[in-house]
């Protein structure tokens, strides 16, 4: 009624439609965001909140006293800490690198021309990613059993002796970057593969008549093209490296004697095994800021040129 | 005499609590609980019990009897599988009670973390009426589930420490086990053993890639009284005690007769049904284990108390324990309690969970039954139950397992690999975990 009162009387062009912008076409957007805002804000932005209040707490299961920077003090000085800091870096700084490497090189000879059956190919490399963390970490831990492993039967096969693995410090931080790179090489693949797939084709055409071989290709086209999917992948591959846990948990559980101990075991143990939620959020924390400083350098360094 | 009408009195403040309870969730009329047997027999609702593996199989077979005599409680025993089900536990008591089971099944080396860090998170059973259940159970039972004057469980299982082994291979390389005094002789006798048969002695998870890896060095500890803290809390990680348990560990392991278990106990398991190692000096609930995995190997294996650390010492320790306990936001805390009480004081209850999976009672008169004082055919003819009976019966160390007993078990398992898998001096590796233990719980060490 007021609506069809007050736009007889007033000029029609300017008022009616911020009128009715406010209840229809303005809120809409806002209406539209509303529900995936209020579920990020309950089961993401409330624990994230919550968990650096909790942080400055030294809690011992329910028991809670306000404690300030104390956690954050303890963390400085907990060998076990930095020795899971060290394993997770150790991991980010051998395997990350290889597993890309590895990722471009197939995802080159996934996209030649020469290759027949490609789909059923691409998808023997991207299956691992869709098994379960739990599934093939077991698996992992089956394979590689010292004893009685298929992969330690198969080495005795050749002649090589057996390997420790998951009972040796060094050897079960292999095992787990096997497994990790089993697990994300295909992956990753797929990502350098789709950007590969939209390289322009007279680059090349270009890079062939200037007289360049295949290394040169690859190393002047090929690889500037990927910049910013590499960008991509290696923020991503360190996110979630920094974040290990399911893995290590499965096969290792963070052994022998920590050397397999990650920065996401260790939070975890704190929480659900020592029930010190406290200091589990001043280690989540911690991880939190280390995986922002890394990603802004990461940015800094890959991303500007491109 | 004296203690009689104290007892009645208790028996009475339990029902008028009992029945205060009853009301306040509009269950049913105080007035109808009968003045004698089982508290919860008014009791009503739908009760989850939570446990795992071979105790919930149990549970669940008590489950018709138990509801014939309680019709107006319906019982759901879930396995939620071991370890899962601390995590479970622990998850469900952070979220102040939120998706618990109302019966948990808890061992000793949880109970007291949950007691002392989560108040409230289980149910005092007092009011319940579980006093007149104190003196019923092996000695020292009742202190493990009690705190500051409220009880907090009953218990369920009693381990005592024990020594399974392989008689046929023993009596291949010569060696009469029962003999053993002392682990300076089982030494010597697991040397000749690996001469004569190619077997190793036994196994130990060197890696610690599960929990469990400590059983042995926690038993040595046991047997000469001691453990990882004292009664007070304090660390008691860099003694004389401890350094003797981890010493004899590394005797054994340099003399190459520890087999590695990594992966825990499924390559335990298989180890037994290979035959891969001679002895498992594991507590009373062990024998049913190796009796279901290897059926075909009856009457090779033979059971005794562990022999003691030092010449003339103990060779009897209740190892660990476990325990039925109810969730303090459990809406049917009457009715839970009620099973709980159903399963663990009534011996007939007890025998058939013992005749079923071989859990060894907690409750002395279940001890009554003619199936503790069998021949059993798998051990040789021997009177397993009686061989343990014995070492409950006596007075037992109480272990204090403490509140931060899974951060102690962390520290000692780093530190038994560094000796197993790296030939670290036991000494030092204990002198550095009992530092670290202390750095992380503010806890004072005792040297």
């Amino acid at each position: 009624m007021t609506a069809l009162v007050e736009r007889a009387g007033a000029p029609p062009a300017h008022r009616a439609p911020s009128r009715r912008g406010w209840t229809g076409a303005r809120l809409a957007p806002y209406l539209f965001v509303g529900p995936a805002l209020l579920l990020f804000a309950v089961f993401k932005l409330y624990p994230i909140a919550w968990s650096f209040w909790l942080s400055l707490f030294k809690t011992d299961g329910a028991l809670q006293t306000f404690a300030g920077a104390a956690n954050y003090r303890r963390l400085v000085a907990d060998p076990l800490f930095w020795s899971a800091l060290g394993n997770t870096v150790t991991i980010l700084l051998v395997q990350v690198p290889l597993m890309l490497a590895l990722a471009i090189a197939l995802a080159v000879a996934l996209n030649s021309p020469l290759l027949a059956v490609k789909g059923f190919v691409r998808l023997g490399f991207f299956m691992p990613m869709v098994t379960g963390l739990v599934a093939y970490g077991l698996l992992f831990a089956v394979l590689l059993n010292p004893q009685s492993g298929l992969v330690n039967w198969a080495l005795g096969l050749a002649g090589v002796g057996p390997v420790p693995w998951l009972t040796h410090g060094l050897w079960a931080k292999v095992a787990v970057g096997l497994a990790l790179t089993w697990h994300y090489t295909g992956y990753n693949a797929v990502i350098y593969l789709a950007r590969l797939q939209a390289l322009p084709a007279d680059h090349y055409d270009a890079a062939a008549v200037d007289g360049a071989g295949a290394w040169q290709r690859f190393r002047h086209v090929t690889l500037p093209g990927l910049r910013p999917v590499m960008l991509l992948t290696i923020v991503m591959s360190t996110i979630g490296t920094l974040q290990l846990f399911d893995e290590p948990y499965v096969m290792t559980g963070g052994g022998p004697d920590n050397s397999t101990m990650t920065l996401g075991l260790y939070l975890y143990a704190n929480g659900f095994k020592f029930f010190d939620f406290g200091y589990a959020s001043a280690i989540a924390y911690a991880l939190t800021v280390i995986i922002g400083i890394l990603g802004v350098v990461q940015f800094k360094v890959l991303g500007e040129r491109s | 005499m004296a203690n009689l009408p104290r007892r009645r009195l208790l028996q009475l403040g339990a029902l008028a609590a009992g029945g205060a309870a009853l009301s306040a969730c509009g269950g049913g009329d105080p007035a109808a609980a009968p003045a004698s047997g089982p508290t919860g027999t008014a009791a009503t609702g739908d009760v989850t019990v939570w446990s795992w593996q071979g105790p919930a199989a149990m549970m669940k077979q008590l489950v018709p009897g138990f509801q014939k005599a309680f019709p107006g409680i319906r019982v759901d025993v879930q396995d939620i599988g071991n370890p899962a089900i601390w995590d479970k536990i622990t998850t469900g008591m952070a979220a102040g009670g939120q998706g618990l089971g109302d019966v948990l099944h808890i061992g000793v080396d949880y109970l007291p973390a949950y007691i002392e860090k989560f108040p409230g998170g289980l149910a005092d059973l007092r009011p319940l009426g579980a006093d007149r259940h104190r003196g019923a159970f092996a000695p020292g039972m009742w202190e493990t589930v009690s705190r500051d004057g409220k009880t907090y469980a009953l218990p369920w299982e009693a381990n005592s420490a024990g020594f399974y082994y392989r008689a046929d291979l023993f009596e291949r390389a010569g060696v009469d086990v029962a003999a053993l005094g002392t682990w300076d002789d089982v030494i010597e006798a697991g040397v000749t053993l690996k001469a004569k048969t190619g077997v190793q002695l036994l196994g130990i998870d060197k890696p610690a890639s599960q929990a469990d890896s400590a059983n042995l060095f926690q038993m040595l500890l046991q047997l000469q009284d001691s453990f990882y803290f004292d009664m007070q809390g304090n660390i008691t990680l860099d003694t004389p005690q401890a350094v003797t348990a981890l010493t004899i560990i590394k005797r054994l392991n340099d003399a190459g007769l520890i087999a590695d278990m990594a992966g825990g106990w499924n390559t335990m398991i298989t180890s037994i049904k290979k035959g891969s190692v001679a002895v498992q000096s594991m507590p009373t609930w062990f024998g049913g284990i190796i009796e279901e995995s290897a059926p075909d190997q009856k009457g090779k294996w033979k059971v005794r108390l562990p022999p003691a650390v030092t010449e003339g010492g103990k060779v009897a320790a209740t190892v660990n324990s476990t325990h039925l306990a109810v969730a303090g936001t459990s809406k049917v805390k009457e009715a839970a309690y009620a099973f709980a009480e159903y399963v663990l004081t009534r011996p007939e209850s007890q025998v058939a969970i013992y005749k079923g999976k071989g859990i060894a009672p907690a409750l002395m008169s279940a001890y009554d039954d003619p199936v503790f004082h069998e021949p059993s055919a798998f051990f040789g003819g021997q009177k397993k139950g009686e061989i343990f009976l014995e070492a409950l019966r006596k007075p037992s160390y109480v272990t204090n397992y403490s509140a931060d007993y899974p951060r102690a078990l962390k520290v000692v398992t780093d530190a038994q690999s560094k000796v197993l898998l790296k030939g670290a001096d036991p000494a030092t590796v204990l002198r550095e975990a009992a530092d670290l233990l202390a750095q992380q719980t503010d806890r004072k060490v005792v040297r």
